[in-house]
């Protein structure tokens, strides 16, 4: 089978045991790769209803056709697992060596299940499988455990690891490699750390099987050439993601002090610009070509590599202005393993909840050693406030009281990303109908929102965005699993996507045969989160209660008293769900589900709650 | 007109400026300013006025805050 390896590698961990398993041609034509294996997989082997942080949850890694070949932003991986953080279905995806190295020791997935009787490293290499001890790092952050490993298996090696808040069990922690690469938001280094696996090392040796290898080989050096060209002369990966934030601030779309301001007269001095000028190393993933892993020196001299969503949430999402404090925070989150922009959700809800009394403690926004000290101790589970926190916003919330929960800035338990759409409709929408809770990789609307739209409007030209970049970014790109960042901020067209595709596996797809399958991915996402959470509404899919607060509107700058309305907004919704072929609670229909080949996964959704 | 002109990220880079104040003639629009500045297909850059979207064939007005930004896709 040209194109995958055409096998899983499954390891359990309890039993210390591992296997090969083909998969069919069918098996890859319909679910592509990456999210698409990934969500198939865990649909069919979890059983709704059981802990993410028990031995039955299985963390699943995949990666997609075009993975670890030679061309351009080709070096992601996808993890992904039942979310501790949702209770869904979670996924993420980092730059990592694992990428190359998995398909060259054979395998397109790797499923891990059950849990290990000690702190464990998963040894990959080729035909050999081993399950040895990391007692020594135990306890010890991303950087030391990756420094570990590095010495022992060679910088080469592909990597995962977690640190002390994946091993504590925090909800947000996520899984590292390399220099600065996390992923797995929806606490994918939580599932990892309950099955006492602290690390993931793999070495491959053989071939990536491609159709026409000569072809890809060429055609694959013109275009990392090419897109490294086109970042030349846009100059993008000077600031990288960073460059948007003065835009945000501009638009009245950056989080401030917990997403109640939108914009604030001192976020030049975190910006993208700044970040330029203090920059000391430049990382990006394997095959990348726009490197965006920016990093400069924190307040005690430590390379931190930031990027908007760390600088908007550890920054004036916390009144902090200081970029050198930033960088210290975002140090800390990466080091500990913990999701920045969920640490900064957190961490943000927090000092509102204190400075409204709901919450115990005397931390204040821009109290810079104070977060630094609740960080310390969320990663820890250290005491009350530490072991609450832990637990994501939503839950704290909960455990706080006071109506805290309308300020918890969520949807489906997964903090917001660092776009406030306290004015922004079709933002919001996306963060809504995000399949793993809010998060801004699946759509990101915003742009086209403020340029080419009514920014008040909720019209359907807004949901019909919505899908087309879900459709793009959430189904393409997480499937084929590559980086989406050439093809906007660089111009790189998408029509490039299906020629590597088609090289690699001797099909004839064009774009469109791609949108088939990213809707199929989303349709049994819902049906993974139906079998969850059988009594759903379309209320799940609503952003946090602050954006339609009255009392929470800005009192000046450009949405001075502009406010999300709850009506228009579950319109907007409505028009979602009629494109996407989904009922009134946001639950694909039986026909919907027919269209996309999933009949059989239907009835298996059916013995959990009726479809319509 | 007396307008301000901010350009981020990696345009700046391109069009060899931050900030600048600027005089523009009555009756510019938006897409006449982008031609001056150097920035060839309006539809290139993401262009707002005192914080809101402003299209190519819109007139600008004294004391607008003008900034173009390179398109991003998100952090």
């Amino acid at each position: 089978m040209n194109g995958w390896t055409g096998q899983i590698l499954r390891v359990d961990l309890t039993a210390k045991t591992w296997r090969r398993e083909a998969f069919t041609e069918e098996f890859a034509h319909t679910w592509i790769g990456g999210r698409g294996f990934a969500v198939k997989l865990l649909y069919d082997e979890l059983r709704p209803g059981i802990d993410p942080l028990g031995p039955e949850n299985k963390l699943v890694v995949a990666v997609g056709p075009i993975s670890g070949i030679s061309a351009p932003n080709t070096g992601k991986t996808v993890v992904a697992a039942k979310s501790p953080m949702t209770g869904g279905y979670g996924d993420g995806n980092l730059g990592t060596r694992v990428t190359e190295k998995l398909r060259k020791a054979g395998y397109d997935a790797l499923i891990i299940e059950g849990r290990a009787e000690a702190p464990t490293l998963l040894y990959i290499d080729d035909e050999k499988v081993e399950f040895l001890p990391a007692d020594e790092v135990s306890g010890k952050g991303t950087y030391e455990t990756n420094d570990w490993i590095y010495a022992r298996y060679g910088k080469g090696a592909g990597v995962l690891n977690i640190g002390q808040a994946g091993e504590n069990l925090v909800r947000y922690a996520v899984i590292r490699s390399m220099e600065g690469r996390a992923g797995g938001r929806p606490g994918m280094g939580a599932v990892m750390g309950s099955k006492l696996l602290k690390a993931i090392v793999v070495k491959g040796s053989r071939p990536i099987p491609q159709a026409f290898p000569a072809e890809m080989k060429v055609l694959g050096r013109d275009d990392l050439r090419a897109v490294h060209a086109l970042d030349q002369k846009s100059g993008w990966s000077k600031q990288g993601t960073t460059g948007v934030l003065p835009w945000c601030n501009e638009v009245a779309a950056l989080p401030v002090d917990n997403f109640r301001r939108t914009h604030h007269p001192e976020a030049w001095k975190v910006d993208g610009e700044r970040l330029e000028a203090a920059t000391v190393a430049v990382y990006g993933c394997p095959n990348c070509t726009m490197q965006c892993g920016i990093a400069m020196h924190d307040d005690r001299g430590r390379e931190s590599e930031l990027d908007y969503e760390n600088m908007g949430l550890l920054g004036p999402n916390l009144g902090i202005f200081d970029i050198a404090q930033v960088a210290t925070l975002n140090y800390m989150c990466d080091d500990y393993g913990i999701d920045t922009i969920s640490g900064g959700g957190v961490l943000g809800f927090y000092a509102d909840a204190v400075a409204r009394g709901a919450a115990p403690g005397s931390l204040r926004f821009g109290d810079f050693k104070g977060f630094e000290a609740v960080l310390t101790a969320i990663a820890h589970r250290d005491g009350e406030v530490g072991g609450v926190l832990a637990e994501g916003t939503l839950r704290a919330a909960r455990a706080f009281g006071h109506d805290s929960e309308e300020y918890a800035m969520q949807c489906k338990g997964l903090e917001v990303s660092a776009y406030n759409c306290k004015f922004i409709p079709g933002m919001a929408l996306a963060f809504g109908v995000s399949p793993i809770g809010a998060h801004h990789k699946e759509s990101w609307i915003i742009s086209y929102e403020i340029q080419q739209t009514p920014r008040e409007s909720y019209g359907r030209d807004k949901a019909q965005k919505v899908v087309d970049l879900q459709r793009i970014r959430g189904g393409l790109f997480e499937a084929i699993v590559s980086c989406r960042f050439p093809w906007i901020e660089e111009g790189w067209g998408l029509e490039h996507y299906p020629k590597y595709f088609n090289a690699v596996t001797g099909l004839e797809w064009q774009l469109e045969d791609f949108w088939p399958s990213s809707d199929r991915i989303y349709a049994l996402i819902k049906l993974f989160w139906l079998r969850e959470f059988p009594d759903t509404d379309r209320k799940a899919d609503y952003p946090p209660h602050a954006w339609f607060d009255p009392a929470n509107a800005d009192t000046e700058g450009p949405i001075a008293g502009k406010i999300l309305e709850y009506d228009k907004y579950d319109a907007l919704l409505q028009h979602y769900y009629d494109i996407r072929g989904y009922d009134g609670r946001g639950i694909p229909t039986r026909e919907t589900l027919a269209r996309l080949g999933l009949a059989a996964e239907a009835r298996a959704a059916e013995a959990f709650a009726a479809l319509s | 007109m007396r307008i301000t002109v901010r350009v981020i990220g990696g345009l700046a880079l391109r069009l060899g400026f931050t900030s600048q104040e600027r005089e523009v003639p009555s009756g510019t629009t938006a897409g006449r300013l982008l031609a001056d500045l150097g920035v060839g297909d309006p539809q290139t850059v993401i262009t707002t006025r005192n914080g809101w979207g402003i299209a190519p064939d819109e007139l600008l007005g004294e004391g607008d805050r003008i900034l173009v930004s390179p398109p991003f896709s998100g952090g």
